[in-house]
């Protein structure tokens, strides 16, 4: 293969990689990408001459211009995201240039073209694959640069013979690590200091089964089928809870029902305890660490009663609304931090609260039209009772007994009501339990409301986190009790999220995937200052042997304790390494380094080169010997003698020549030894009688 | 532009913020970084000699060969230019793998004889990405002698009344008398006729020598050159004129000697006298306040070359540029 056409499909090469990396992420338009990857591949295994790549170029140009058009278009007078139409115009640039021939010297333009792909791709929030990508347009740059500068220069000075062979390249592939090595250290340390726009990466939202602004009960047909999508992945810095599946990730809240679905009422009066009363609960705290997908609702999910929400993302900012339910505005991916109190009221101080301070009006008594066996019904399950926390308790009770859960929807508009579910079916998904719930509370007067969220997750080995998915979408109830504020309760009864488990047979990998893309979104797309702290500190931590802070729970794995202070040794080591060289380099200047190596190097050949030689003595020997170092030595010798009493001072090159003579001779002496069969008597003197002084000096 | 765009890589990488823009900004520098380590290395432990031409005439090409040994034990080199100071055209070094070595040449041309030290060898490469271009100062003294040209026209007739002058370039090319009487055994030198060797002495001593003959002081050409004038195109043209009279007894098989203000060549014959004479006026400058010529011989035997014809009646003939083109005017030295 020539390298025109060897540089031609890495450069290819580097677009379709490119591409890939682009259209993995939030970028991806179909038609543009299925054009650009054909167009890419009939460049990698066809190359046109150059009558055939000049009538292709005119064929481009109207296009060209159609996507220039329609770029401004966007930018000016829609104001719309601008990078797809950029994007689609350097497709049609990258292919116009990859199908051009072989001897066109379009270079450079290739590769801009092909670095502005990868540009445009970090403008969205590509997954994992972007790594992948990343890599291999490193490597392929890597060879590809060097390839085409050879090709050039063969060009310039004539050359035909191959200049590069297939070690070569791999060499060359290989030196690319150096560059992914530069790339990753600038990573990890660079300091993050912008707070600038907000990245892009608006992913079309997921509208989630299961959770949605609006909750309705009047769902039939067939059965409401899993769906995997992970919606949250939750850490826990503290240590991990010992129950995952009882976490109720608590999302919006609903206090209006007209009988079929859960609404918020507009201009909904404060109805949120002050948060003394939630940090009353218990001293138990639970920190999560949440990164949640951008969905179609800007809600912030987390432990009830969440008592704090910071988010390092500059894209959202949290705040909460009248119903105590934690949102955001801006339209960054939610990664926030968030702080719960762990335990629940007790169960006796909740019987002791009394009346007090409840929410406004009657925003969370309100009921439907509803028929009368309904409140019979929660008249009926209280009798009795004396205190809401035994009376709530009796109903949540009522429903874990005597119904059960099932997907299975109603299989018509007439079994799809509340009423039909409480005194016909006795069975039904989340959403009928809590409504229900709520309605006989409400009818005794109990304010109580509607909770939509997720409940429980998948603990994920590898990434280490709680995956919480679409099919941990679920409702339960809020119960206000005066003092304590709203407490949860959740009537579904047990058996909720078994038959809800993925049952794909690719659930595995896609863990592993998803734990993958889980770092990736934690370590790369979101690394920022306090990652970089984080990091470093416990880089230092692990040098100085420090064990990690307490745990919560003991399902955290032991913290690892180092031995040795490494940090105490690497000091101690470097600076013996420096004081030993540098000790060295006072010994002697370069040049009596270099000729006593060469010396040496004599001796260990076989010739008498101990400290009484002096040098030219040593130079004649080899001379009388017909010694092939003989040559290079003298040079050598010269300079020393030079700089050792001529009181010269060599300069650079004068250094280099020495050390290169110096290379020449070793490799002489040791193919060629000094020869036995010449009677080794003392040295003459040299008839030089400067010399011969020399000699005599040096002895001395 | 590389270091340019790396730069707005970065700057958009700290302006956004965007994390995946920093690894983008630190392959960027990896690259560099990456350039400048292997264009370092693809420099180093190079063994180089120079082999030039004894001379080379003006406008003629030159070729300067350059011996290149890869001294190192793994790593080739490739795409290196050789740049030797003042010098045009490089020579270059495609790929000289390790441990190999390689001749290369460059060809250049010279306008104006004389003599051109050369001292400093650049390297020079820009491998691997051709983004930067890094260089490297090897010592290598010694010296390109330009010859000048020697094929400027002369019309050179023997003066009227030729008795006791010598007959310039009527040749007894051939004859037998033409070598004289054997004075010795010399040295042999480059540009000596191989026939004359002696062999016998040759095998004794280990060096080549030759027999050496008296010629025909008739036989032979004295060129003196004056150079008391300023140096310019007209000393430039004696110059020329003084190599073409040398190049045509050279042809004729006469044997010829030169003297100028400034140094004196002895007579002789062959090539290797012929590139002695031209080395010599490859290096010889005019001055007006040079010594005043004074040939070794009878100025009635010699041919003089000179500016002004001041001297003409006392040379055998005087031979005076009459402009750079040549077209020297018959000696003067009839009456």
């Amino acid at each position: 293969m020539s390298l025109d056409l060897l540089h031609r499909r890495l450069v290819v090469g580097m677009g379709l990689v490119a591409l890939a990396a682009f259209a993995g992420g939030a970028g991806f338009e179909p038609i543009s990408t299925a054009l650009a990857t054909v167009a890419l591949t009939l460049a990698f295994i066809w190359q046109p001459d150059s009558g055939v790549s000049l009538r292709l170029e005119r064929f481009w140009l109207p296009f060209a211009l159609l996507l220039m058009l329609r770029a401004l278009y966007h930018i000016f007078l829609i104001g719309d995201d601008v990078i797809v139409p950029v994007v689609d115009l350097l497709l049609l640039l990258l292919c116009a240039e990859a199908l051009r021939s072989l001897d066109a010297p379009n270079d450079a333009r290739l590769y801009v073209l092909t670095l502005a792909l990868i540009v445009a791709a970090t403008a969205y929030r590509p997954g994992v694959l972007f790594a992948l990508t990343f890599v291999t347009y490193v490597v392929l740059a890597n060879v590809a640069l060097v390839v085409g500068h050879l090709r050039r220069k063969a060009e310039q000075h004539g050359i035909r013979d191959g200049l590069v062979g297939r070690r070569f390249l791999a060499g060359m592939a290989g030196l690319s690590g150096v560059t992914l090595m530069m790339s990753g250290a600038v990573f990890l340390t660079f300091p993050r200091f912008s707070r600038g726009w907000a990245p892009r990466g608006e992913v079309p939202a997921t509208s989630i089964a299961g959770f949605a602004d609006q909750v309705s009960i009047g769902e039939h047909g067939s059965r409401i089928y899993p769906n995997p999508k992970i919606v949250l992945r939750v850490e826990f810095p503290d240590g991990t809870p010992q129950d995952l599946s009882g976490l109720h990730w608590r999302g919006r809240s609903y206090d209006r029902f007209d009988g079929v679905r859960w609404s918020r009422s507009n201009r909904l009066l404060p109805s949120i305890g002050p948060a003394r009363w939630y940090e009353a609960w218990g001293e138990g705290r639970v920190r999560q660490q949440i990164y949640g997908a951008p969905l179609d609702v800007a809600v912030l999910f987390a432990l009830h009663p969440m008592l704090e929400a910071s988010s390092d993302n500059p894209g959202i900012e949290p705040l909460f609304d009248n119903a105590g339910d934690h949102i955001y505005w801006g339209s960054g991916t939610p990664s926030y931090e968030a702080l719960s109190v762990a335990d629940g009221p007790l169960p006796a101080a909740l019987r002791e609260a009394g009346s007090g301070f409840s929410p406004a009006r009657n925003y969370y008594t309100q009921l439907p039209p509803l028929p009368q066996r309904v409140s019979d019904l929660a008249d009926s399950l209280t009798q009795g009772l004396d205190n809401n926390y035994d009376k709530v308790t009796a109903i949540n009770d009522f429903f874990h007994t005597e119904f059960d859960y099932t997907l299975e929807l109603p299989r018509s508009v007439q079994e799809a009501t509340l009423d039909y579910f409480l005194f016909e079916r006795g069975e039904g998904h989340c959403e009928y339990f809590s409504t229900a719930m709520v309605v006989l509370l409400r009818s005794l007067g109990v304010h109580a409301r509607e909770v939509n969220g997720f409940l429980g997750g998948q603990w994920n080995d590898f990434g280490q986190y709680l995956a919480v998915t679409q099919n941990e979408a679920h409702s339960w109830v809020e119960v206000w009790f005066p003092g304590f504020g709203w407490v949860q309760f959740d009537p579904t009864p047990g058996g909720f999220g078994g038959s809800a488990a993925v049952t794909s047979w690719l659930w595995p990998g896609r863990f592993l995937f998803d734990g993958l893309q889980h770092r990736w979104n934690k370590w790369v797309l979101d690394y920022n200052l306090e990652s970089q702290a984080g990091l470093f500190h416990r880089v230092a931590e692990l040098l100085g042997g420090r064990p990690r802070a307490s745990q919560i729970s003991p399902d955290q794995a032991p913290a690892t304790r180092v031995g040795m202070d490494w940090t105490t040794l690497i000091v101690v080591v470097m600076a013996l390494t420096t004081f030993v060289l540098l000790m060295r380099s006072r010994r002697h200047p370069p040049e009596v380094g270099l000729y006593l190596r060469f010396r040496e190097s004599c001796s260990r050949a076989g010739f008498r080169a101990d400290s009484g030689v002096a040098p030219l003595l040593l130079l004649d020997e080899l001379a009388r010997t017909r010694h092939p170092a003989h040559a290079r030595a003298g040079r050598l010798i010269d300079y020393y003698l030079r700089s050792r009493f001529g009181g010269q001072e060599l300069d650079t090159l004068q250094r280099q020549e020495m050390k290169s003579d110096l290379s020449n001779v070793r490799r002489a002496l040791r193919q060629t030894r000094a020869p036995t069969d010449v009677p080794r008597g003392p040295l003459k003197e040299h008839s030089d009688p400067l010399v011969a002084g020399v000699a005599r000096l040096w002895r001395e | 532009m590389f270091s340019a765009g790396t730069l707005a890589i970065g700057f958009a990488a700290i302006n956004t913020g965007t994390n995946l823009l920093f690894l983008l900004f630190g392959a960027m520098l990896g690259f560099i970084a990456l350039s400048g380590w292997l264009s370092e290395r693809v420099l180093r432990q190079l063994e180089i000699r120079r082999g030039t031409p004894r001379g080379a005439t003006v406008e003629k090409p030159l070729r300067i060969t350059y011996y290149v040994t890869n001294q190192k034990r793994w790593f080739p080199t490739l795409a290196v230019s050789l740049i030797e100071t003042g010098l045009p055209e490089p020579a270059f070094i495609g790929r000289l793998g390790a441990g190999e070595s390689v001749a290369v040449g460059s060809e250049n041309r010279f306008v104006q004889r004389g003599v051109y030290p050369l001292d400093t060898l650049t390297l020079s490469t820009s491998f691997p990405f051709g983004l930067f271009t890094k260089e490297r100062d090897v010592r290598l003294p010694g010296e390109l002698v330009i010859w000048p040209r020697s094929d400027r026209p002369v019309r050179l007739s023997a003066p009227p009344g030729g008795r006791g002058k010598p007959d310039f370039f009527d040749s007894s090319e051939g004859a037998p008398a033409a070598r004289g009487e054997y004075r010795g055994l010399r040295e042999y030198r480059v540009g000596d006729d191989p026939r004359d060797i002696h062999w016998r002495t040759t095998a004794k001593i280990g060096t080549p020598v030759i027999r050496e003959y008296d010629h025909d002081a008739n036989e032979t050409i004295r060129i003196c050159l004056d150079t008391r004038a300023e140096p310019g195109e007209a000393a430039e043209a004696a110059i020329e004129v003084a190599a073409a009279v040398a190049a045509r007894a050279y042809r004729r098989g006469r044997p010829f000697g030169i003297t100028t203000c400034t140094s004196d060549l002895d007579s002789g014959g062959g090539s290797g006298q012929f590139e002695r004479v031209l080395d010599l006026l490859a290096r010889v400058d005019f001055n007006p306040s040079a010594p005043h010529l004074a040939p070794p011989i009878d100025p009635m035997r010699c041919v003089l070359v000179s500016l002004s014809d001041e001297r003409k009646g006392s040379y055998g003939a005087c031979l005076v540029p009459a402009d750079s083109r040549g077209g020297s005017l018959a000696p003067l030295g009839s009456e």
